[in-house]
């Protein structure tokens, strides 16, 4: 089996320290993962039931999410990891 | 260098001759679950290790198996006095020195409760306990060294025998000390050490070290008396087709006709193997036939192995038509020669003729494992037959079963084709929860099926967005 590239996978689970808006939406915690991050958001759709009941691709979003997911009503769930990638841009060498 | 399957790390305390347990110590454990294990390395196991128990005094089962808690000496001594004090029958040295190891004493404080023990009954030591402190000194080789150990067993009246020098050298190697064990059989152990601990060390040594530095290993051990047999020249050959050197392993095959061995079973199903592995499958037909002209009578691992590789080289007719040769020859299909069949099937495109003889496997009484779901899964997701995909998942999950990588991947990468995302994540969630894959993994399939399905749209639209 090929392993993920090293670098990848670090990007995914290094902490990294959250910007402000992004504190507010994870309660406070000032340090998460990339990884984590999309967790915790996937997570806080399917406990709030944020998904479009008629197109379950879709995501009505509540205050919480949209001050974090640049502001749109609605995304497709399939942009979610890029808007997320937003918040983590890669490490300049 | 010199890795330890995880499998075996774990495991806590291995004196597994000491138990009477009919299964192997160190059966190989299964790789990845992709290839079905058509070769089992470890069919001879039993019978060894069958020997192997024997010579031991089993001791019955122990009653004070949780007895000590703590790895601390003084503590175990006064739970032993006391003890001693309240009880009149013998207590077994052995079970006790055992409950005191497992809980975590160096084997510098086992052997000291060890001298506690004696002194106090001196009809106490045996055997028996000596192989307890033996075993758990070789598995944390750092602390004592298990050659002191011999010396007191020969002071004792025990002098090490074969038993002993099989525990010493399988915990030995469970520790990762592969040298120390080399040089036990080169010194202390050569006259007691007998041909199952000697394959078993090569057969290691074959596994984790370059092949060169186990052919110095054997020609030194054949200095003191142990010489290669036809187990050994099996396998160092299943060693080197692991690494892909079929050039290696032909010389080894000249070798051993020239040191008087005849292949047997077992050796033909390692070249069958070790054709599949360097993708050379149409060549078991070859080996099969050589087999035949032999004499040498195929077993269950052979057919299997001759399905597995005809399947691969897509040969599938030849492939099924040994399902019938097999039950002729009294081996009944199993799940391996079921799931290497319908991978061969998956690999031409013909899913749909897969999933029907999944039906035809479990009529017949054989129960599909993991991986010839995944296979099949796979498979289908490949075909673009994502509804019976779908339904199968679904059995998967009722059967809590765990999805491989490349199953995963592929199936996620259909579902977001089929435009089914929500499902896709819903697999991914399913993934994580089974623990069947890291997170990472898991994610970076996800991600990576999203990312080239909507590739330029929603990057356009997400930088026009940014603000500058």
């Amino acid at each position: 089996m090929l392993k993920e590239c090293p670098k990848k996978v670090a990007r995914l689970i290094d902490l990294a320290n959250l910007p402000s808006n992004l504190r507010e939406f994870t309660g406070g915690q000032s340090q998460m993962s990339h990884l984590g991050f999309f967790i915790r958001v996937w997570s806080h759709i399917k406990i709030h039931k944020l998904q479009d009941p008629n197109n379950k691709n879709l995501v009505n979003c509540d205050d919480k999410l949209k001050s974090i997911l640049l502001g749109k009503t609605q995304v497709e769930l399939s942009e979610l990891p890029t808007l997320i990638n937003f918040h983590f841009p890669k490490q300049p060498k | 260098m010199g890795k330890l399957s995880p499998s075996l790390r774990s495991a806590r305390f291995l004196v597994p001759s000491l138990k009477p347990s009919p299964s192997s110590p160190s059966p190989p454990p299964s790789k990845s679950p992709s290839k079905p294990s058509f070769y089992r390395p470890s069919l001879r196991k039993p019978i060894k290790t069958a020997k192997r128990t024997t010579p031991l005094p089993a001791p019955p089962p122990p009653p004070h198996q949780h007895l000590f808690r703590s790895p601390i000496l003084s503590d175990a001594i006064s739970t032993f006095d006391s003890l001693a004090a309240a009880t009149t029958a013998p207590l077994d040295p052995s079970s006790l020195l055992q409950s005191f190891c497992n809980a975590g004493a160096s084997p510098s404080d086992a052997l000291s409760f060890f001298r506690h023990i004696s002194s106090s009954s001196p009809s106490a030591s045996g055997r028996a306990a000596f192989h307890v402190l033996l075993g758990h000194s070789c598995l944390h080789p750092s602390a004592l060294d298990p050659s002191s150990l011999f010396d007191l067993m020969s002071d004792a009246g025990f002098p090490p025998d074969a038993a002993s020098a099989d525990l010493a050298v399988r915990a030995l190697c469970s520790a990762d000390c592969l040298d120390d064990a080399c040089a036990l059989l080169r010194g202390p152990l050569s006259a007691v050490a007998d041909r199952f601990t000697y394959n078993f060390l090569i057969r290691r040594l074959a596994r984790y070290r370059p092949i060169s530095s186990v052919y110095v290993v054997i020609d030194k051990l054949s200095s003191v008396g142990l010489k290669p047999d036809l187990v050994t020249y099996t396998n160092l050959i299943d060693a080197v087709c692991r690494g892909r050197n079929l050039r290696e392993a032909t010389r080894l095959l000249a070798m051993l006709g020239d040191a008087g061995f005849k292949p047997d079973c077992y050796l033909y199903n390692v070249i069958m193997k070790g054709y599949c592995m360097v993708d050379q499958c149409g060549e078991v037909m070859e080996v099969y036939n050589r087999m035949k002209d032999e004499g040498v009578e195929p077993d269950l691992v052979t057919y299997n192995t001759l399905v597995y590789g005809l399947s691969k080289a897509g040969m599938l007719a030849q492939a099924k038509k040994f399902l019938n040769v097999m039950v002729d020859m009294g081996h009944f299909p199993d799940v391996v020669t079921y799931t290497s069949l319908m991978s061969g099937m998956c690999r031409k495109g013909d899913a749909l003729a897969a999933l029907k003889l999944l039906g035809e496997m479990e009529e017949k009484g054989c129960t599909p494992n993991d991986c010839t779901y995944n296979t099949l899964l796979m498979g289908l997701c490949k075909a673009k037959c994502l509804d019976q995909g779908m339904q199968l998942y679904g059995e998967m999950i009722s059967k809590a079963m765990k999805l491989e990588n490349a199953t995963y991947a592929t199936f996620v990468r259909a579902l977001c084709r089929a435009n089914k995302i929500a499902e896709a994540y819903e697999v991914f969630d399913y993934v994580i929860e089974s623990k069947s894959l890291t997170d990472v993994s898991a994610y970076t399939a996800l991600e990576n099926s999203l990312k080239w399905l909507k590739r330029g749209k929603v990057y356009l639209f997400t930088c026009m967005a940014l603000p500058p």
